[in-house]
């Protein structure tokens, strides 16, 4: 597992033209993944998606998310890591 | 979905500090409480400070944060909480003050107002955990210690209810329910009567020392160690293995210490078994940790971890058949006491607030500023340098003050004493630093790496 965060652009495919900022947060000792994933979040381009991978399930992100006026999607992996869709309202 | 709030479990834990440190000031100016045999008004005063002023409050504010984020849920009711604490605040201060004059008619009422709040807790932790999306080993471990709480505190009620007398209140022909809860009262005293009152009492601290409070330090470390070290739960079978024997082994003893067992030792030996285990585990997970540095918040912890060595033979020992009761063997049982409360369970709080107290002002303080301003780590809320003083310190205070208990020697636990305070009055000092941050903010201006900065078409 990669224990530094990778941010890597990714354009979607033709049926799906939003751009995904991928984060991975894993392997980051609390808050470091908070801090990571909302620090992306402040470059985020406008209606891109950032999908976010952590340990856990990002308890403290979502009034964080919603603050900034973003929805997010948690969903669990079968590696027990977490993958987090977030998008702008 | 809404944040859950900081600030009231920043208020219990400020109020468990408040509690240690007028304790251990309580210890250095009447050393004679560790120096003669525990069973007076001033050391029962002085273990209730310590058991519901520091550790039942730091534990309860704690909780509230803890479990809502293990379970990933959210705690079923901020506003049971801040009632909670008000009858928490009134009632534990009000038990110490009436243990203290021997007062048991205040002491009933003090502690039934105790007993109110930890209703409220139990409720709301119980609604809490129902809510829990999946079940896991902390999970078990915080609900069995709801119920061995629930026990320690029905367990001292009933202890001071054996001591009062309830004829004059009865005569005054009092409104139903309150002439229910004083027969209430009567015969759990009248049940409680038929036992050795020291047994009584040694039983109801086991429930809460033992049920409460190490059942916590075991399920809720399953969770936080491999959290801060960047590690896993090794082995589900092996921590589901802890908390069963850990249950077994408390049940057993609570009721072979009140009825002066001779099967005393088959279950302080459970206990010990389930420690054991419990240690393995730890030790599993630290080996294949990630992160190899351990920071001096988890050098409290394991320390407390490797004192539960001590404390165990010291268990067996005292649990022996037939053990002489002299003022070597009072002094022993002092030491227990004073180990497992003001070693064991304090040494691993002070460890766990410092991973945790960080967290709760820095999350209150600067989340909202994250990505918007450059905001401090944790690690720049305090000092690491008071730590290691403080964790020296306290050691030496645990060691100057054991040697001096055995011995019965107030001198040497008034030094001994003096070193703990110093211990605690460096992670004192650390919190307040990290409190300041409140007031005083170190923000600085966003610096976000190249590749983040958004390109202009």
């Amino acid at each position: 597992m990669n224990n530094k965060t990778a941010i890597r652009l990714r354009k979607g495919a033709a049926s799906n033209p939003a751009q995904v900022v991928e984060v991975d947060a894993r392997g980051l000792e609390p808050p470091q993944p908070l801090v990571k994933i909302l620090e992306t979040l402040a470059a985020l381009p406008a209606g891109a998606e950032l999908r976010a991978c952590t340990d856990r399930r990002p308890m403290h992100l979502y009034a964080q998310l919603e603050e900034r006026g973003f929805a997010a999607a948690t969903e669990e992996q079968s590696d027990g890591s977490f993958i987090t869709h977030i998008r702008r309202l | 979905m809404k944040g859950s709030s900081t600030a009231l479990p920043l208020l219990f834990t400020m109020t468990g500090l408040l509690a240690l440190c007028t304790g251990v000031v309580w210890l250095v100016l009447q050393p004679s409480l560790l120096a003669t045999y525990h069973y007076n008004q001033y050391v029962i005063a002085a273990t209730h400070l310590f058991v519901l002023g520091w550790i039942c409050s730091v534990v309860m504010g704690t909780m509230y944060q803890l479990v809502p984020v293990a379970l990933e849920t959210k705690l079923y009711s901020e506003k049971l909480a801040s009632v909670q604490f008000v009858f928490h605040v009134a009632g534990f201060v009000g038990m110490v003050w009436s243990f203290r004059v021997w007062h048991m008619t205040q002491l009933a009422h003090f502690g039934s107002t105790f007993a109110v709040g930890v209703g409220l807790f139990v409720y709301n932790m119980a609604r809490t955990l129902r809510r829990a999306p999946r079940w896991n080993i902390t999970a078990t471990a915080v609900t069995a210690a709801l119920v061995w709480l629930s026990l320690a505190v029905t367990a001292g009620l009933s202890i001071a209810a054996a001591k009062c007398d309830y004829a004059s209140a009865l005569e005054s022909s009092p409104p139903a329910l309150v002439a229910a809860l004083l027969h209430g009262f009567q015969a759990a005293g009248g049940f409680v009567a038929h036992f050795d009152p020291v047994s009584a009492m040694h039983a109801h601290a086991h429930l809460g020392g033992v049920g409460c409070f190490t059942m916590l330090i075991v399920g809720v470390s399953y969770k936080l160690i491999p959290m801060f070290t960047l590690g896993e739960l090794q082995s589900r079978r092996r921590a589901a293995w802890s908390i069963a024997l850990l249950n077994i082994g408390l049940a057993g003893s609570f009721v072979t210490i009140l009825l002066r067992s001779p099967l005393k030792p088959a279950f302080a030996l459970t206990v010990v078994a389930a420690l054991a285990v419990y240690g393995r585990e730890i030790a599993a997970i630290l080996r294949a940790r990630k992160r190899r540095a351990l920071d001096w918040g988890i050098k409290y912890f394991l320390t407390a971890i490797v004192l539960m060595l001590p404390m165990s033979v010291l268990a067996v020992v005292l649990s022996w058949p037939g053990l002489p009761l002299s003022t070597f063997t009072g002094q022993l049982e002092n030491l227990y006491g004073f180990l497992g409360l003001i070693g064991v369970i304090t040494l691993a709080i002070m460890g766990m607030l410092y991973k945790i107290i960080p967290f709760l002002v820095w999350f209150a303080r600067y989340s909202r500023q994250i990505g918007r301003t450059r905001v401090p780590a944790l690690a720049d809320l305090y000092s690491a340098r008071l730590q290691a003083l403080g964790y020296w310190a306290y050691l030496a205070g645990l060691a100057a003050t054991s040697g001096a208990i055995v011995l019965s020697n107030e001198t040497g636990v008034r030094i001994g004493a003096g070193c703990l305070a110093l211990g605690v009055a460096t992670l004192a000092l650390n919190v307040g630093k990290m409190l300041a941050h409140f007031f005083k903010p170190a923000l600085r201006p966003s610096a976000l790496p190249a590749s983040l900065t958004p390109k202009t078409a």
